[in-house]
């Protein structure tokens, strides 16, 4: 090999070389690598540890997940739309799957292909994809500085925590599942949010901070910047693991919860890995090990009894989930944009 | 490609790859967004218009939003000038082993990540955090001072940030400042002071501009600063595109945005290069 290339060479060589950086699938390097978004917090701690091993043992192939918002997930499918997909399995809440399935991004589900949705309580078999768990919210609250443990969501407004309230913005499904509840309780309903926003305007003396998204509000909670405030059930456990002063209380008024879900993405590179991965993540082996703390994954396959904190603080029976609060995803998806909108304007300092 | 046609290279091919590369990966996608801002569905299913400006223009909250971010970067600006100028102008007047250290420690926060170094600021400047500890300490407030999730906070934290950005044109500048210049304006008799206003400033004028130009421009786009520390109370443009683009899904409306967004700044940095050229022309022209 000669350093002394010609120019018309090296340049024929370069516009190769670009032409196949733009042309080569991504991740050409690995025959058989399997690319699955997450979510970030808990869940990627939860499916980094116990999944890939599990999907690899049954498959030998290999997974890269990378943690992403369900919205982003979104944005990134919608923008590789008739291109390759940049991962071929979507984890999402409710909303966004519904906006997924209109807007054609993710495939029908072949229970064929998926030997464990069959054991799956019947409302977890979605037609576009499994619900791998529920996501519940309650108050998270600091034992240390609360010193009555709080019962309702009335308790946020109490003038002795003026200041030290913590919610997030409607951009994650926790601020808008707390939002679409006090909206319930004021009296409204999803198709009128004017009583939960009246509502939420009177907690403003009380709040410390409106995180970005709930990364930034778990930290709120270990620093102290917050005492009390909503949660979901998974990472206020999962911080009380970490030796964060935590505690996790259900409200007396129901608690909000919503399945979080598993999808083929349309157009997948790899489907049968993609069916593989979506299915390990429904076998009772990896459902019960999720569901051991710190994690408290609430299971969806029949085969997986409740057990641990999730039975003391959520559901002894799958009755008990029934009598958890949900809402028409659909309704609110309609009405998303104008309600993030009315937040911005309502709650800037 | 272009190139493979002359015999002899010119001098201007040389800057033919960078070239194609900015036409490529900047002009082409700045393109894009700009067509799609014209996108009046957001479904964008190729109805043009000016519907998505007009909904931003017309809604008093965006405006407010756009006016509180060209303003918070200024507060910043400001704050990286009053404090980066007489540490670019000690790093000039110290012995180069000292030089050396000062710059190193100026150019430390770029070496750092920007999450790292906004939680490092989340830890200082919170309610339970090392400032607030002290002023309770010495009894200068009975309450903690609310530093985090408020403005105050964001110049401070966005000075810190892009303080590098601003100290070292200045000291570019103040380096190639002729010392005889104010050794003359001391020997006819100015002082200290007076020499530093009549010949050092206006001298170094041009790093000024430059500093504050790139300054403020990573001031007002400072997405992860913002919002970490701002919290989602203090919304400013970024987070407002994000906002728009990722989480609603609205691409035309966040390309919109996103244009308006550009000209704003641009027409900032615009008064700033002409002011700079205009005061060049009045001392050297």
């Amino acid at each position: 090999m000669t350093f002394e290339m010609s120019r018309r060479g090296f340049l024929a060589s370069a516009a190769a070389a670009a032409a196949g950086l733009a042309l080569s699938p991504r991740g050409a390097f690995a025959a058989d690598e399997l690319v699955a978004a997450t979510f970030g917090g808990t869940w990627a701690n939860v499916q980094k540890q116990i999944l890939p091993p599990y999907f690899v043992k049954r498959t030998g192939a290999s997974v890269v997940q990378s943690p992403m918002l369900a919205t982003e997930q979104i944005a990134k499918l919608t923008a590789a739309k008739g291109n390759q997909p940049p991962f071929d399995v979507a984890m999402l809440d409710e909303g966004p799957a519904l906006e997924a399935i209109d807007a054609g991004l993710i495939a029908k589900y072949d229970p064929a292909k998926s030997p464990n949705f069959a054991a799956l309580n019947p409302k977890f078999q979605g037609t576009f994809g499994p619900a791998i768990t529920m996501q519940a919210i309650g108050i998270a609250y600091n034992p240390k500085t609360v010193k009555t443990p709080p019962t309702s969501w009335e308790d946020l407004w109490k003038p002795e925590y003026k200041g030290r309230v913590g919610i997030t913005s409607l951009a994650s499904t926790l601020g808008l599942a707390f939002l679409l509840d006090i909206n319930r309780l004021a009296g409204g309903t999803e198709a009128n949010m004017e009583p939960g926003f009246k509502k939420l305007k009177t907690l403003l003396p009380n709040l410390a901070a409106v995180s970005a998204n709930f990364g930034a509000h778990g930290a709120l909670f270990q620093q102290g910047e917050i005492d009390i405030g909503v949660q979901n059930f998974n990472f206020a456990e999962e911080l009380k693991a970490k030796g964060v002063p935590i505690e996790f209380v259900r409200v007396d008024t129901g608690t909000p919860a919503w399945k979080t879900t598993m999808h083929i993405v349309a157009g997948a590179l790899k489907p049968e890995l993609a069916y593989a991965y979506v299915d390990s993540q429904i076998s009772p082996e990896v459902q019960s090990e999720m569901q051991k703390s710190p994690w408290n994954v609430i299971p969806t396959s029949s085969k997986v009894p409740y057990a641990g904190l999730v039975a003391e603080k959520i559901a002894k029976t799958p009755t008990d989930l029934d009598k958890m609060v949900f809402f028409d995803w659909a309704k609110v998806n309609q009405n998303r944009a104008a309600w993030t909108q009315q937040f911005n304007r309502d709650i800037r300092a | 490609m272009a190139g493979a046609h002359h015999s002899k290279p010119r001098d201007w091919a040389l800057a033919l790859p960078l070239a194609a590369f900015f036409a490529l990966f900047f002009v082409a996608p700045l393109g894009l967004l700009v067509a799609i801002s014209f996108e009046t569905e957001r479904q964008m299913t190729g109805t043009l218009g000016l519907a998505q400006y007009a909904a931003f223009l017309t809604d008093g909250l965006n405006l407010a939003v756009l006016r509180d971010t060209l303003l918070v970067g200024a507060k910043a600006t400001l704050l990286c000038l009053l404090f980066g100028y007489p540490l670019a102008w000690l790093s000039t007047r110290v012995a180069a082993r000292w030089q050396a250290v000062l710059i190193f420690l100026v150019v430390l926060p770029i070496v750092t990540s920007v999450v790292v170094r906004t939680f490092a600021w989340i830890v200082i400047l919170g309610r339970h955090g090392i400032v607030n500890e002290a002023i309770l300490a010495l009894g200068l407030s009975a309450q903690p001072l609310k530093l985090l999730f408020s403005e105050t906070g964001v110049v401070i934290v966005l000075a810190q940030v892009q303080m590098p950005l601003m100290v070292l044109p200045l000291i570019t500048t103040l380096q190639r400042i002729d010392p005889n210049l104010e050794s003359a304006s001391q020997a006819l008799g100015a002082g200290a002071w007076r020499t530093f206003f009549k010949v050092t400033l206006p001298l170094s004028l041009p790093g000024i501009i430059a500093g504050t130009i790139l300054t403020y421009t990573a001031s007002v786009t400072a997405f992860v600063t913002q919002s970490l520390i701002g919290g989602s109370r203090l919304l400013y443009m970024p987070m407002m595109i994000f906002q728009q683009a990722m989480d609603l899904q609205n691409w035309p409306f966040a390309a919109a945005v996103s244009v308006i967004f550009m000209i704003s700044v641009l027409l900032i940095v615009a008064m700033l290069v002409a002011l700079s050229r205009s005061r060049a022309a009045r001392l050297y022209g």
